[in-house]
């Protein structure tokens, strides 16, 4: 029988008095939860049956300031052989819980593959990704916190900084919707816009899809059945004649996801002749690995888990002599007193060394059922416009026929002089310096 | 980042043969492409990312003499073979007899291309620069070509192509590219073989993101935060810098901020400067205007920042953070506008643990009264500022760092893994990410077995054995014991979990796909993570009646975690 359980509930602490969670391993009053620190383990409560709810609203405790993740606290339990002695611990949200607990509505991008495409995707705090099919929501939760610098409207910036953004696209109305009530309910409100339409005809725009505003993305994520047909909108100068979703400032990275090889080809040669560049196709083979205690032994007996079968060959062995001496006293008419074959016994099974949790040999293996393919991941990468005025505006700036051989060694001199420079200026600022004194300092006055 | 070639910044160059270089691009000087020529920096500087350019021989006019080599051409073979396959499909109907070329014809012998090395050389010296010619040459002049299949011929355009084209990409250095420049052209084992796939499950699994804006650098003396979390996270870090540049890539400030992503292209001079000139300039300029000590610009304080901080446990009296170079942070003479000046910080494992023996910590300079030190001499008053500012802010480092409650710990460490969890993990707080990276999967299933299943159940049922030993009125009860027979404390991490990932990469070409034939092989590659829980003491008492039973259970079980989340029975 198995005793490792899983339940990934999401939870969701309420304000009302009298709103439980009930899970395999307990039921859990909201009240004793709200105001325990994170990570805390928290006992079941017997509750009474009439009074347990379920009530469909679903409220966070509180404001997750920083925390960008989806605020569902997830809580995961365990129970003991008597349900009246659950516990639970309160986690916080993350976007990996949340992709572990969130309602399936289609197949979902799991970590692994998220971690990867957002790492290649260069999303980073202040990016703005374009995210089409948002089907369940485990993306758009990583790409949220991926992006993630600040709130919008929360203080005025102290620099022009863009903040991180997810524009998100769901073709199945449905979809959009539930995905947009959790951006609510995860208070994720600002950081991400659904968007409910077909990219495939009508783009990335987001409001109108003719006049509407550019989220100006430099990241973006294709998880559609036909990537390709939704190409034609991300370029620099759409056909239409209207303004390019694509971020005019920046390289854009693009990732699509499909699960076949013929879709991810026919995205790839669209791709091609869209101009896009850096085109790599890969699928993340991942897969989680078990740790165990390998037991075998024929002192093993009595163990669960354990093998009983001889360790070596000596033991083997020993075994065999002693069973064919049993045999032989056997034969001999049981002359032999039953003392003594128990005496023997006793002596060739051993104690098992030191306690049960550290006998055996450690062992690995793969998880019993793999996720032996998920998608292929097309990369790509459009660089940004550059028009011939850019250009001449370059060579004016930065004259081409400046640098020549000679231009060279005064110039790696004249580095070495401005080192010296530096370090003199550096010491006599220190030496002014009534309030502190910095790193660089140190390295003078060490040196 | 830039989406536009930065001056006095490192840049990757991509070469046709696949090889990477990475070049500081000074303004008015030369790079280097050994055989592929060479070419001023200023004729790529603040031009796109990700063109390639091609160096031409005939130089214009104004001595500009690189070509933007255009994506259609880049692409050019494989849209003619796609066209092709197309319009081959259309004309011939499923199944028809089209000869199938094979290999059977073809001897493997130089004697096929009839060209010789040294008309190769001539060819060269007479076509010069664009490459195309010769390679075009050489494949006319190859005897057996039309025997070739498509795929060998594919094979050997490339090959020539790689030989002679002199064409480059220059390509931003950001964690990725620099992790990929490491595997394969440095090193591997300076970075401990990290892989993008590692990086991206590294930072997800360790939680690590953007944890708010602090930039009140200036301010905070005390200043521990009060809203939670707040993105700090301790970092151990053995692979020169990498795992600490991805972090702070992740939480926003491995790049130093550049007022130019909004703006027009032209101000790009004050940000810049290079590292060396820019604290010169303003220090002059200080200078000039005659205020010496007054009215002095306040710069902010190295390790100053509250939150969304990284915190480096290094086991070196100095922590190995050279990679960050390449990202415009030099640890030894930091930039002091780069954000990591102030958002990263360093503890050795000495002032962890022990910090009452430091060298540092333990020798408080002595305080100078302030009209003492108006007498003293410039140069010893600058010495005792900066000792005195160095133990202060070693010492804020530290006791903060020994504080706790970090939001998470990322660890790719050469140490035990264990020792590190032993001593990081109970200052993390509750619900903190714990994401170990190893090359190697033996350190990792070690761990693992610390945290098993079995393990936590001896390690409460001692515990409580000994708490019933001790008499009522003990409030300290003597656990050292416990310490001695589990190195760590197994109930203060859930669920453990170990993780592999690699990447497959394929070609894909009209007709000739496959993954690609060889790749890289060395470490694998492995993770664990597990999240910092608070177990409860009251609870464990109370299911007390339950302890015999289950822990007849409990031996029996091991652990076999099905998914990410698992909890396994504790108590």
């Amino acid at each position: 029988m198995p005793t490792v359980l899983r339940a990934f509930d999401d939870k969701n602490e309420g304000y009302k008095e009298g709103k439980v969670s009930n899970t395999r391993f307990g039921s859990f009053p909201h009240s004793t939860l709200i105001g325990q620190k994170w990570g805390s383990q928290i006992a079941a409560s017997k509750v009474d049956t009439g009074s347990r709810g379920r009530k469909p609203t679903k409220r966070k405790a509180e404001e997750l300031d920083a925390s960008t993740g989806a605020d569902d606290d997830s809580a995961s339990t365990k129970t003991p052989v008597a349900a009246s002695s659950g516990f639970l611990h309160l986690m916080y949200p993350t976007p990996e819980s949340w992709t572990l607990s969130l309602p399936h509505r289609t197949q979902v991008v799991y970590t692994p593959d998220y971690s990867y495409i957002l790492h290649r995707l260069r999303a980073r705090p202040g990016s703005t990704v374009i995210e089409a099919g948002a089907g369940s929501g485990s993306f758009t939760h990583a790409s949220v916190r991926a992006v993630f610098n600040g709130y919008p409207g929360e203080k005025p910036a102290t620099k022009k900084q863009r903040l991180g953004k997810v524009c998100s696209y769901e073709f199945h109305e449905q979809r959009a919707g539930r995905v947009r009530e959790e951006i609510t309910e995860h208070g994720l409100d600002g950081l991400v816009e659904v968007t409910h339409r077909d990219v495939y005809e009508d783009g990335f725009l987001l409001g109108d899809p003719q006049t509407g505003r550019s989220p100006k993305a430099s990241a973006i994520f294709l998880d559609l059945p036909a990537p390709w047909l939704a190409l034609k909108h991300l370029v620099r100068h759409p056909a239409s004649g209207g303004e390019s979703p694509l971020d005019p400032n920046s390289t854009a990275y693009i990732c699509t996801f499909s699960p076949c090889l013929e879709q991810a080809e026919k995205t790839i040669r669209m791709m091609r002749k869209l101009s896009w560049l850096n085109i790599s196709m890969v699928e993340v083979q991942h897969n989680r690995i078990e740790v165990k205690r390998e037991r075998i032994g024929l002192d093993c007996d009595g163990i669960r888990g354990a093998t009983v079968f001889p360790k070596t060959v000596d033991e083997a062995a020993t075994k065999l002599r002693e069973d064919d001496a049993r045999a032989k006293r056997f034969r001999l008419g049981r002359s032999a007193d039953e003392e003594t074959s128990a005496k023997e016994e006793a002596s060739s099974l051993k104690e098992p060394a030191g306690p049960l949790y550290s006998v055996g040999r450690l062992v690995h293996r793969s998880e019993n059922e793999l996720k032996t393919h998920t998608s292929y991941l097309v990369f790509a990468i459009l660089p940004r416009d550059w028009t011939e005025e850019d250009e001449q505006r370059c060579r004016q700036k930065y004259p081409s026929d400046k640098a020549d051989n000679n231009d060279r060694i005064p110039a790696g001199k004249s580095r070495k002089q401005m080192k010296r420079e530096f370090k003199e200026l550096r010491l006599k600022e220190a030496a002014d310096e009534k309030a502190k004194a910095q790193q660089p300092a140190e390295e003078t006055s060490e040196a | 980042m830039h989406s536009f070639i930065p001056p006095n910044q490192f840049v990757a160059i991509k070469l046709p043969s696949d090889q990477t270089r990475i070049v500081k691009l000074v303004p008015d000087s030369l790079v280097q492409l050994g055989k592929y020529g060479s070419f001023p920096a200023n004729q790529i500087i603040g031009r796109p990312f990700y063109f390639t350019f091609e160096i031409q021989d005939t130089a214009e006019k104004d001595g500009y003499k690189l070509r933007v080599v255009s994506a259609t051409e880049l692409h050019a073979e494989t849209l003619i073979e796609e066209a092709e396959a197309d319009g081959e499909g259309e004309d011939q109907p499923e199944g028809s007899e089209i000869p199938m070329r094979t290999n059977r014809q073809i001897v493997d012998d130089a004697s096929t291309q009839t060209l010789t090395l040294q008309e190769i050389e001539e060819l060269k010296k007479e076509a010069g620069g664009a490459g195309k010619e010769i390679i075009a040459k050489i494949l006319e002049s190859h005897t057996a070509l039309d025997q070739k299949t498509a795929f060998s011929l594919a094979k050997y355009t490339l090959r020539k192509r790689q030989k002679y084209l002199k064409r480059f990409t220059v390509v931003p250095l950001d964690v990725s590219t620099l992790a990929n420049f490491m595997l394969a052209e440095k090193d591997a084992t300076r970075t401990m073989e990290l892989r993008d796939e590692h990086i991206g499950l590294l930072g997800c699994f360790g939680n690590v993101h953007y944890g708010g804006d602090s930039h009140n650098e200036e301010s905070t003396t005390d200043g521990l935060p009060t809203t939670k979390p707040n993105g700090r996270y301790y970092v151990v870090d053995e692979t020169g810098g990498l795992v600490v540049a991805a972090m702070a890539e992740r939480m926003g400030i491995l790049y130093p901020r550049d007022e130019e992503e909004d703006e027009d292209d032209g101000e790009e001079e004050e940000a810049t400067d290079s590292n060396e000139q820019n604290p010169t300039g303003e220090d002059s300029n200080a200078e000039a205007q005659g205020a010496t000590s007054t009215s002095k610009r306040k710069r902010p304080q190295a390790m100053s920042a509250s939150g969304n901080t990284i915190t480096v446990v290094h086991a070196s009296s100095q922590p190995n953070l050279s990679l960050l170079k390449y990202f415009g942070y030099d640890i030894n003479t930091p930039d002091e506008n780069h954000p990591l000046h102030t958002h990263l910080k360093t503890v050795t494992w000495l002032q962890m643990l022990d910090p009452a023996v430091d060298p540092i910590l333990s020798n408080r300079p002595a305080e100078i009264p302030p009209a003492e030190l108006a007498a003293l001499k410039g140069s010893k008053r600058s010495a005792y500022h900066f000792k005195r500012n160095r133990w202060e802010r070693i010492k804020k480092v530290v006791e903060e760092a020994r504080a706790g409650s970090f939001d998470g710990l990322v660890v790719a460490t050469l140490l035990e893994p264990a020792s590190v969890l032993k001593n990081l993990v109970p200052l993390l707080s509750g619900s903190a990410s714990v994401a170990v990276y190893s090359p190697t999967v033996e350190s990792l299933v070690v761990l693992m077995d610390k945290y098993s299943t079995t393990r936590r159940t001896a390690f409460i049922n001692n515990k409580r054995d000994l708490e019933a030993q001790s008499t009522s009125g003990q409030t300290d009860i003597d656990l050292s014991s416990l310490y001695e027979e589990f190195e760590l404390d197994p109930t203060l991490l859930l669920p453990p979990t170990l993780h592999r990932s690699r990447v497959r990469a394929w070609q894909v070409l009209p007709g000739r796909t496959h993954p690609l034939m060889t790749g890289r092989g060395g470490a694998e590659g492995y993770l664990f993570h597990g999240v910092r829980v608070i177990p409860t003491t009251a609870n464990v008492q109370a299911a007390g009646t339950f302890r015999k039973k289950r822990k007849l259970e409990q031996q029996t079980s091991t652990p076999t975690p099905t998914t990410d989340q698992d909890v396994e029975m504790a108590s």
